[in-house]
């Protein structure tokens, strides 16, 4: 059986590096570093989806890779799988997690000032958050390039912890 | 016996070739393995012939030549394994489980962190876990 690791282990990595990127390295840069954590992202994507799609005949169309995102792949790294599945058939796909688990114990800080400022916190707290979701957009990007369809991957918060992946596949 | 294995990337660009036999000719094992991806590529195409095993990661006999029999296998990141034998009489099971320790071992040398996607496999752990299965092919059906 493969090795395990302990989540509370992976999960302070991650907010780990998500903090070195922003605060240390590109401090002053963040579309870089929200670069950079996507690359990261994206060859773990890349790597995984080889391990995780060794037993199973070949996907025939770019729905059942996508369901098998949703299914098996989420499954492995998240023991559950997307709550809702959207699609236009025209290449755009949203994937709803209604509890994703590298949100669910996040809390938005909000700031104990006037009014006009717990604006500006707000937009500083979902800013940060949306940092902490170029990770898992990678992973995803990254799977679905190594099987064989170029995409672009974007994350949505629309309440916490529930959090939707918009995919658009690349003619 | 097991001549030659081979790793093929999804743009038909070698990751991984190695030969097992003491004569110099692998050049023409790397021929035969070059020759097989046209093959692969018929197979993938023009899935009628396989009929039921459409789409399964095993490919099967791609191709007898005179002296070797050529298997492959295509997995779902279009990377392709190769396995060139000498062996007349190979039993299916053989081969397949012969792909599934290759493809495990394939995974676990991409796995690496410091291996660049696309780019050749150096690694001797891999080299090393590659000649076991080598050897070991064929051993539970001869005895």
């Amino acid at each position: 059986m493969g090795r395990e690791v302990s989540e509370s282990c992976v999960e302070s990595l991650l907010i780990e590096m998500v903090s070195s990127y922003c605060n240390r390295f590109y401090a002053d840069k963040p579309e870089l570093a929200a670069r950079r954590i996507e690359a990261i992202g994206y060859q773990v994507g890349h790597q995984l989806s080889e391990r995780y799609t060794m037993e199973r005949p070949r996907f025939i169309d770019h729905l059942e890779a996508i369901k098998f995102i949703c299914k098996d792949f989420w499954s492995e790294i998240f023991k559950k799988q997307i709550d809702n599945l959207k699609t236009n058939h025209r290449g755009t796909f949203v994937l709803q997690d209604n509890r994703f688990r590298w949100l669910s114990r996040m809390s938005i800080e909000s700031s104990p000032e006037t009014t006009g400022s717990s604006q500006d916190g707000e937009d500083k707290a979902a800013q940060a958050m949306s940092m902490h979701l170029y990770f898992p957009c990678g992973i995803i990007r990254g799977a679905l390039s190594n099987l064989g369809i170029p995409c672009a991957v974007s994350a949505d918060i629309s309440h916490l912890p529930a959090c939707s992946f918009v995919i658009r596949i690349k003619a | 016996m097991i001549v030659c294995v081979a790793v093929v990337g999804h743009q038909n660009n070698p990751l991984y070739i190695q030969s097992f036999t003491e004569a110099d000719d692998a050049l023409k094992l790397h021929h035969v393995v070059h020759c097989s991806l046209d093959v692969v590529d018929e197979r993938v195409n023009n899935p009628k012939k396989s009929g039921p095993m459409l789409n399964e990661t095993y490919l099967g006999l791609l191709y007898p030549t005179e002296n070797y029999k050529v298997y492959g296998y295509l997995t779902n990141t279009k990377v392709k394994f190769i396995l060139v034998t000498t062996d007349l009489d190979v039993k299916d099971a053989d081969v397949r489980n012969f792909f599934r320790r290759f493809h495990a071992a394939y995974v676990d040398a991409v796995s690496n962190p410091f291996h660049v996607p696309g780019k050749k496999i150096t690694s001797r752990t891999f080299a090393e876990r590659v000649s076991t299965i080598v050897k070991a092919f064929g051993l539970s059906s001869a005895g």
